[in-house]
């Protein structure tokens, strides 16, 4: 018992979940219709032959005429051996297609990410230590304004202000810019700022409420009693405390606001990264493509819960990790 | 050492602003307590006892709070210093344990990381010291297997364990004030007798001073040398240990010991309630509640404090000139808490 078996009974589990989700986007998939298998019979039969022959053919040559359960042996090897099919609106394997666009995801999503875990909870803090001054409602006045805001529409609304009005932005996004460059720091500052005014909201006002409780605290009293100073009292009685309840937030509203708006921020921003490359493929039917951007989300929100589940056990020690 | 007291508070006054006005909790109180020696103040809860103790050293939150009056610790003024040398203080010389223990530790930390915190806030000493004069401390207090305990995080320390340690995180740096506020009152009744034993050897062993705050006159009765008996704010009578109990002179004590079984038991207390501290009466605060108050009893401030005996003072009206103190003096407790009790079921 301990620490060590809870990890490997929450990594089994974490894998168990992923692997349902992949067996139901393979049922999901295996009974929708087939454009390809479509367009096969629909030239077939314009060109006069025999449409039915042309079905035949099409399902022996993509393996579609095996057995279910053979398919979908075949299909979770190829899962876990990272082959994931070719992407015929994008000439090349799926993984290579999804790897340049996480490139362009994770140019935003890191800082993004940064940002919120900073500043989040600081603000949050700052906001309990001077709770219902001017100062707290600025701060939760800010929040809500973000967190109320669709975030494809204050992207839009950004864009058009700075990006056409006032020309301090680039329209569109240059995917030839150094990462570490003034143009990139450029395109994507607005980006990062809507992702940040959406997902700041919920991490600080869990962290201002959770921390206004510990301030208040008797054990504050006992710090101050101590000699603790100030700043120590909150650096380390308030907030050590504050993450417990605050990471569970923090995940789920990282993954949240990823899984949702990130799609619709880079469709606006024109950035060709993660959610842009899904939306493309499921304008195109790309089969392979669509499956493999659900996997490669799937792994993201199993991961990110799988983290939070550990961080959370790991900061709590009232968490007894026995008979779990 | 020179004669003065250890610590000598004058005319200390807390106030809070609230919705309902300015809040006057502890409202110019004087007291004094010498190297050695047990004080305790004695009230109802809300009587401003826990306030007057915390603004000592001004832990009370502030603002709202305000702290007016003179602390003198040690000759030192301690009303005038600023916060940063104030903090000096706290924790080294003058030390607090708290009412409630459950609540008082933190949870993500072990119960020794908080000992050694304070300890080397204080002093200058390595990890592996502070680790050594933790466990030690612990062990003294009487938490068995200290060293491996000292690991332990409070939700796996008992109540009475956890006010033990909160003893051994307040004896750290050997103060020489250790302020105890309700230490006993959230324990359990075998456990409380525990507590108090132990402050009791520790003040031989370390030869300290001990303010304790309580509602308990048994508490009272078990631990102190000299006692103030507080009410809204006020002190309404202080005497030597003997004195209180034997010839309590203010009314107001005198009703608090008939609460007590030994004197024959009024379950039913004191009749009334505390008074508002946005708004106290006119002249003596117990003055609605007391049995023999008198019109004159009702105008002015709260009568000043008269000495019934050396040490001994009081602040009620019938121990002025022109007043006749038999009137409450000779108050036989025992057959007025049977009248009383007799009026009750009437």
């Amino acid at each position: 018992m301990g620490l060590g078996r809870y990890v490997a009974l929450r990594v089994a589990w974490a894998a168990a979940v992923s692997m349902i989700i992949v067996t139901i986007a393979f049922l999901l998939i295996s009974f929708s219709p087939n454009p390809e298998i479509q367009d096969a019979v629909r030239s077939a039969s314009l060109q006069g032959e025999n449409p039915a022959e042309a079905r035949e053919r099409i399902k022996e040559l993509r393996g579609l005429d095996q057995p279910l359960h053979e398919r979908y042996l075949d299909f979770m090897q190829n899962v876990y051996t990272l082959e994931w099919g070719w992407s015929d609106s994008r000439n090349q394997p799926v993984e290579e297609a999804l790897l340049e666009s996480v490139y362009y995801t994770a140019q935003y999503s890191i800082p993004w990410t940064i940002l919120t875990v900073l500043i989040g909870p600081l603000v949050g803090l700052y906001s309990a230590a001077n709770m219902y001054s001017w100062k707290d409602h600025a701060a939760t006045g800010f929040a809500f304004a973000g967190w109320a805001m669709p975030n494809f529409f204050f992207a839009i609304i950004l864009l058009l202000v700075f990006g056409i009005w006032l020309e301090w932005i680039p329209i569109t996004y240059n995917t030839d810019a150094a990462v570490f460059s003034l143009e990139n720091a450029r395109q994507l500052f607005f980006p990062v700022f809507v992702l940040v005014t959406g997902s700041i909201a919920a991490t600080m006002r869990v962290a201002r409420n959770e921390s206004a409780e510990f301030i208040n605290a008797d054990f504050m009293k006992t710090a101050k009693a101590k000699g603790v100073s100030p700043f120590r009292a909150y650096a380390y009685h308030v907030m050590r405390p504050t993450l417990v309840p605050l990471s569970t937030t923090l995940v789920g509203q990282l993954l949240a606001v990823f899984l949702g708006s990130s799609l619709l921020v880079e469709f606006v921003f024109s950035i060709p990264g993660l959610g842009r490359t899904t939306f493309d493929a499921l304008v195109a039917q790309d089969t392979n493509l669509v499956l493999g951007s659900v996997l490669i989300f799937t792994f993201i929100g199993v991961v990110g819960n799988l983290l939070e589940d550990l961080v959370f056990t790991v900061l709590d020690p009232r968490i007894s990790y026995d008979d779990r | 050492m020179s004669d003065e007291p250890l610590l000598e508070v004058e005319n200390l006054r807390t106030t809070f602003d609230t919705d309902q006005g300015e809040l006057i909790a502890v409202d110019g109180i004087d007291f004094s307590i010498e190297q050695g020696e047990t004080v305790c103040i004695v009230g109802e809860s809300g009587s401003g006892k826990t306030v007057a103790t915390e603004s000592i050293t001004r832990i009370v939150p502030i603002p709202p709070g305000e702290v007016d009056g003179s602390v003198r610790f040690k000759g030192q003024g301690l009303q005038s210093i600023d916060d940063e040398a104030l903090r000096d203080i706290r924790g080294d010389q003058i030390a607090h344990i708290f009412q409630n223990p459950q609540e008082a530790m933190n949870h993500v930390y072990t119960i020794g990381w908080q000992i050694v915190e304070g300890l080397k806030i204080h002093q200058d000493v390595t990890d592996e010291e502070a680790r050594a004069k933790a466990v030690e401390l612990l062990d003294r207090v009487g938490i068995a297997n200290a060293s491996a305990r000292f690991n332990d995080y409070p939700h796996e320390f008992s109540g009475g364990q956890k006010q033990r340690a909160m003893i051994a995180m307040a004896l750290a740096t050997d103060p020489d004030l250790l302020i105890a506020d309700e230490p006993t009152t959230a324990l359990d009744v075998t456990v409380q007798a525990q507590i108090l034993d132990l402050l009791n050897e520790l003040q031989d062993e370390f030869g300290m001073s001990i303010l304790l705050v309580t509602h308990d006159l048994g508490v009272v009765a078990q631990i102190a040398d000299r006692v103030i008996v507080m009410y809204s704010g006020k002190v309404m009578e202080r005497g030597d240990v003997y004195q209180i109990f034997e010839e309590p002179a203010h009314p107001y004590t005198q009703a608090l010991m008939k609460c007590l079984p030994e004197f024959g038991g009024n379950a039913g207390g004191i009749q009334g309630t505390l008074p508002d501290p946005t708004d106290p009466p006119d002249g003596c605060r117990f003055a609605p509640r007391c049995e023999h108050a008198a019109s004159d009893c009702t105008v002015g401030d709260q009568p000043a404090e008269i000495e019934i005996e050396p040490g001994h003072l009081a602040s009620c009206i019938y121990y002025q000139q022109g007043y006749d103190s038999s009137v409450v003096q000779n108050d036989d407790l025992g057959t007025n808490a049977n009248e009383r009790t007799e009026a009750a079921d009437d």
